[in-house]
């Protein structure tokens, strides 16, 4: 995928070409949403409108890393939905097991390849994390989302988010010691595995 | 340990994005600090436990259609002129509607009295306003006078020759104004047959629109 060509025609308003781009980033930018927002299908509500904000505003657009621009637009998209849940807060409706119980993540182990005690380590460890993100402020989260989860350099972290990298790395530093924090209280509840790698880490 | 700046170098030596002197530096620090080191060891968890979040699938596509982006088809360049000719014609057509429903009611408002305009021609078939008589009255005595002078000197035939040329009966000018007043009274309304031209460009404007419009739509599908 020539990435530079497809871009320079959706600037021209080519839509095929742009749907062409977001088949290769539809992944990062839903899963960057869902880590920010900790919700579905509100993500995928915010991914579907960075895609549309982000047609808009291609022309815009002056080179440079299109990953850290494409991120901008969800973190800006989730933003506007994290505003907004604070403006009317909802509760999300969990689907009920065959007790009667609320499920907690009914679609977080859809992977037939694992075994059940696999899911449950896989669950109780995303449902950890994924609190702990949660309790990190929402510039602190992004950033700690764009590096850690992501995998982009200091740079393109700084590029997305429109702050100044050593402001970057502060808040990184501060995200990460938090999170340590937040996680100790979680340990028990850490699949065994993990737990040993993470005493070899 | 110092603090929140030695996080911060922490967590940069971690990814690899502090200076090699002061990597260095770092090294030497976490060989001798034991609670540099476990500060270090736990932005490292931190660091290993998110790289190990599974990366979720995107529960759908979530390609563009054309219309959530609100993308219309390329219309051809006479478009514009037809739609500013259509609106044009429109308007106008508007106007002399307007102007033939007002025009009339113009025309039969009597003047205030005392403002002497619009009715200066004679209004309803009165006789000719006051101000206009003056003049004829004036006309009879200031040739008058200059008919007494000039009789002395001229021939009585020349004399009369002239005054039937030059100087205009005392009757003339109301005999004129009696000719202007039923032009002035009538309301000047826009022929039908330009209403019918305006009518006939805005709907053809109107209708070529349309079937560009469904062309464009075609061709875009």
């Amino acid at each position: 995928m020539d990435e530079t060509a497809l871009i320079q025609s959706a600037q021209h308003g080519d839509l095929d070409s742009f749907n062409t781009i977001i088949l290769h980033y539809q992944d990062m930018v839903f899963n960057t949403a869902l880590r920010i927002l900790g919700d579905e299908d509100r993500a995928a509500d915010a991914a579907q409108e960075a895609f549309i904000s982000a047609f808009r505003s291609i022309a815009s657009f002056r080179g440079g890393s299109f990953k850290a621009w494409i991120m901008r637009t969800v973190t800006n998209a989730c933003y506007d939905e994290l505003r907004r849940q604070k403006r009317r807060p909802t509760t999300p409706l969990e689907p009920d097991t065959d007790d009667g119980e609320e499920m907690d993540s009914p679609k977080w182990l859809a992977d037939p390849n694992m075994t059940p005690s696999q899911k449950m380590e896989a669950d109780e460890l995303e449902h950890a994390i994924q609190h702990c993100l949660e309790a990190l402020p929402d510039d602190f989260r992004t950033v700690v989302v764009l590096a850690d989860i992501q995998g982009m350099d200091y740079s393109e972290v700084a590029a997305a988010s429109k702050v100044p990298l050593g402001t970057i790395k502060s808040r990184l530093a501060r995200a990460r010691l938090r999170l340590r924090e937040c996680l100790r209280g979680f340990e028990e509840l850490l699949p065994s595995a993990f737990r040993l790698e993470s005493e070899e880490i | 340990m110092n603090g929140i700046r030695d996080i911060e170098k922490l967590s940069a030596y971690l990814d690899g994005q502090l200076s090699p002197s002061d990597s260095i530096k770092l090294e030497a620090r976490l060989k001798t600090d034991p609670e540099l080191a476990s500060a270090y060891d736990d932005i490292r968890f931190a660091r290993g436990i998110l790289r190990k979040l599974p990366a979720r699938k995107a529960p759908r596509n979530f390609m563009l259609t054309r219309k959530m982006v609100g993308l219309k088809p390329p219309l051809p360049r006479t478009y514009s002129f037809f739609r500013f000719s259509s609106a044009f014609a429109t308007l106008l057509l508007m106007f002399t509607f307007a102007f033939n429903a007002v025009s009339p009611r113009l025309a039969v408002v009597p003047a205030p009295f005392g403002m002497g305009g619009g009715c200066e021609g004679g209004c309803g078939g009165g006789g000719p306003a006051p101000e206009l008589q003056a003049p004829s009255a004036a006309a009879t005595e200031a040739p008058a006078e200059a008919e007494a002078a000039a009789a002395e000197m001229l021939p009585a035939d020349a004399a009369d020759a002239e005054r039937s040329t030059e100087t205009p009966s005392p009757k003339e000018p109301e005999a004129g104004l009696a000719q202007q007043a039923p032009g002035q009274n009538e309301a000047v309304l826009i022929p039908v047959i330009w209403q019918v031209v305006l009518l006939v460009v805005g709907a053809a404007g109107g209708l070529i629109l349309f079937l560009m419009n469904q062309a464009a739509k075609r061709k875009w599908k």
